[in-house]
């Protein structure tokens, strides 16, 4: 069949996997914009992202063991069908609930179409191993990509447009699949022989589900610094953030050049716990000091992906069932490190707003401003904080106007710059714990990456 | 170079980056990049070479923050913004569960510290503190916060705050 596989096919199976998998990080960048349009709160709006990974850390298996009994073909084509429109249901929902609903029916579908995908692969392509390859490739790139192209579209057009083109592009990549669904039903016969599935690889699984939600915890988190805490919009952060695809691009070519997977698989953690910890030490809230942790973690996501998933699928059988194995793993970890994440820093940020409030009306009541100019503006910050109801205030409009007086012009400038200093220190000190027990997360998976060494999977 | 020789060069480099990078942050200031810690209200702070009369209606306002601030167990900073608005006066109230009568013991006790403290940086004469002191006792929570808000008008028309006392009073201001 690898003959005569269609490339537009490959790409196909390839499209679907990165379309899928992208959206486990796709709403990450369009996180805030949901939470101000559906008006609700930092943890209910986590479940967007959460609901997602969920449900396809639960239907992955399931979904695996289906596509192997009813075609893969047919699954796949299904798959991307309930995928597609799910996403339309997510774009025209008005309320968080009917949001996550939709979000969970995509999951399932998602799920679906991914596992009997890598069912599909190995005859398109040729072998286990080439297909296992592209699948966690393909997997890895949408993954990465996600939250850069979910910034652009939130910032160009609005978050509902990130499930609306998804529409199209899911049903594209259903196209080239329905043909070997057709093939199934023509002949009644499965593409795949039904074999018996042996027991999934617990480390690397285990493995694949801590470094994945140390690596959910770094997108997550770093996008919420960079929007909620420094004020940057959706496409500055995509543009931050795309840092990350493009050192795991980096990071893939070191693939070649080492051949032992579970080198690969330390080096990664390490390298991704490294990263982590360096964003949980960032000594400035500038964004130039986020590129050199966001570097290492890029490298680190994409060896230790691959080198897991390389782990956990070799020699094992039927692939699609423990490719269902990882992308469960995968998604579990994704939301434990969302949920682990998220009360630790909602917590330190309500505190580290307050005491930055604080620190900068210190600032503005021990300056040398004329002392009611400085009195009206500490108590303008009150109303700035009324206004933004909880939130890291944008604290400008609060020194306007500003005195036509050079000299006094000069003081609220100053003081401003000053305040603003003291809200970037909270917001960034607020953010200091989640990073430092991502990375302590990232650092647990050298555990089961070490066992390996002594252990038969 | 083998490939065992590439995976220990790949190990090792990761974890020398890891440390370096971490090293790097920490000693660039990483562990210390937090707000400024407001001071105690109740350590007492010297005033700050007051000249005319609208320095010194400035340490007399921070000064009596400080004092109202000591007396209700928050910083000086928590109450300037509490005083900004009765809307904010309300919020505060509720979330520090304080009534109005606390609220306006703490607020003449603020104001008796500034007086003390104006007393003892010579910006006050002991002539003028004494009936001054025994005014801001009786003095109501609103017309207590307006003079906390703007001592310079206080300082500036303390004869006609006194009343009768005013002829008296008269040069006693430096």
């Amino acid at each position: 069949m690898s003959a005569e596989a269609p490339r537009p096919r490959v790409a196909a199976l390839a499209l679907a996997v990165g379309l899928v998998l992208a959206d486990s990080s796709i709403v990450v960048l369009a996180l805030p914009d949901i939470y101000r349009q559906l008006d609700t709160s930092v943890a209910g709006v986590s479940w967007v992202l959460v609901s997602f990974n969920l449900v396809m850390a639960l239907a992955a298996v399931p979904a695996a063991h289906l596509a192997r009994r009813v075609g893969p073909g047919r699954a796949a084509a299904v798959g991307l069908a309930i995928f597609a429109g799910a996403g339309l249901a997510c774009a025209v929902s008005d309320q968080l609930s009917t949001l996550i609903a939709a979000r969970c029916v995509q999951a399932i579908g998602g799920a679906l179409a991914v596992t009997a995908v890598l069912e599909l692969l190995p005859a398109t392509v040729g072998s286990e191993r080439r297909a296992a390859a592209l699948w966690a490739t393909a997997g890895a790139t949408g993954a990465a990509l996600g939250p850069a192209v979910g910034g652009l579209l939130t910032e160009l057009v609005s978050w509902q447009s990130i499930f609306l083109i998804q529409v199209p592009i899911a049903l594209a990549a259903a196209v080239p699949i329905l043909a070997v669904a057709r093939h199934e039903v023509a002949t009644g016969v499965l593409s795949t022989e039904l074999r018996r599935t042996g027991r999934p690889h617990l480390l690397a699984n285990l493995a694949l589900a801590l470094v994945s939600a140390a690596i959910a915890g770094a997108l997550f988190l770093l996008v919420l610094l960079l929007i909620e805490g420094w004020r940057l919009s959706p496409i500055g952060a995509a543009i931050v953030v795309s840092v990350m695809p493009l050192a795991a691009l980096l990071g893939s070519r070191l693939d070649r050049l080492v051949p032992s997977a579970r080198a690969r698989a330390a080096a990664g953690a390490v390298l991704v716990s490294g990263g982590l910890g360096g964003l949980a030490l960032l000594p400035k809230a500038e964004v130039a000091l986020t590129v050199p942790p966001q570097v290492m973690i890029g490298i680190g996501l994409a060896l230790v992906l691959s080198a897991l998933t390389e782990t956990a699928l070799s020699g094992r059988a039927p692939q699609a069932i423990h490719g269902g194995w990882t992308i469960s793993a995968r998604h579990a970890g994704v939301v434990i490190g969302i949920l682990a994440v998220t009360p630790i820093f909602t917590h330190d940020i309500a505190q580290q707003r307050h005491d930055a409030i604080n620190a900068g009306t210190a600032v503005i009541l021990d300056s040398k401003a004329p002392p009611l100019l400085k009195l009206n503006l500490a108590q303008k910050i009150e109303s700035r904080l009324e206004d933004e109801k909880g939130k890291v205030p944008t604290i400008g409009p609060a020194f306007e106007p500003l005195p036509t007086d050079p000299e006094e012009h000069d003081q609220v400038v100053e003081l401003r710059e000053e305040l603003q200093d003291q809200l970037n220190r909270g917001a960034t000190h607020a953010f200091s714990p989640s990073f430092g027990l991502a990375a302590l997360i990232g650092l647990l998976s050298l555990i089961p990456i070490g066992l390996a060494r002594r252990v038969e999977l | 170079m083998n490939a065992e020789r590439r995976s220990f060069l790949l190990v090792g480099g990761a974890i020398v980056s890891a440390l370096l990078l971490v090293g790097v942050y920490l000693a660039a200031g990483g562990a210390s990049y937090t707000p400024e810690k407001t001071q105690d209200p109740c350590k007492h702070r010297a005033w700050r070479n007051p000249e005319g009369l609208q320095q010194i209606a400035e340490q007399f306002t921070l000064s009596a923050l400080d004092g109202a601030a000591c007396r209700l167990g928050v910083s000086r900073e928590t109450l300037a913004q509490a005083l900004a608005t009765p809307e904010a006066r309300e919020r505060f109230k509720e979330r520090y569960h304080i009534s109005d009568a606390k609220l306006a013991r703490a607020v003449r006790a603020g104001l008796l510290r500034a007086v003390d403290d104006a007393e003892e940086a010579g910006a006050l004469s002991p002539f003028l503190a004494g009936p001054l002191r025994e005014t801001l006792r009786s003095v109501p929570l609103d017309q207590a916060i307006e003079l906390i808000n703007n001592a310079e008008s206080l300082l500036n028309n303390v004869e006609g705050f006194l009343g009768p006392a005013q002829e008296l009073l008269e040069g006693f201001l430096p």
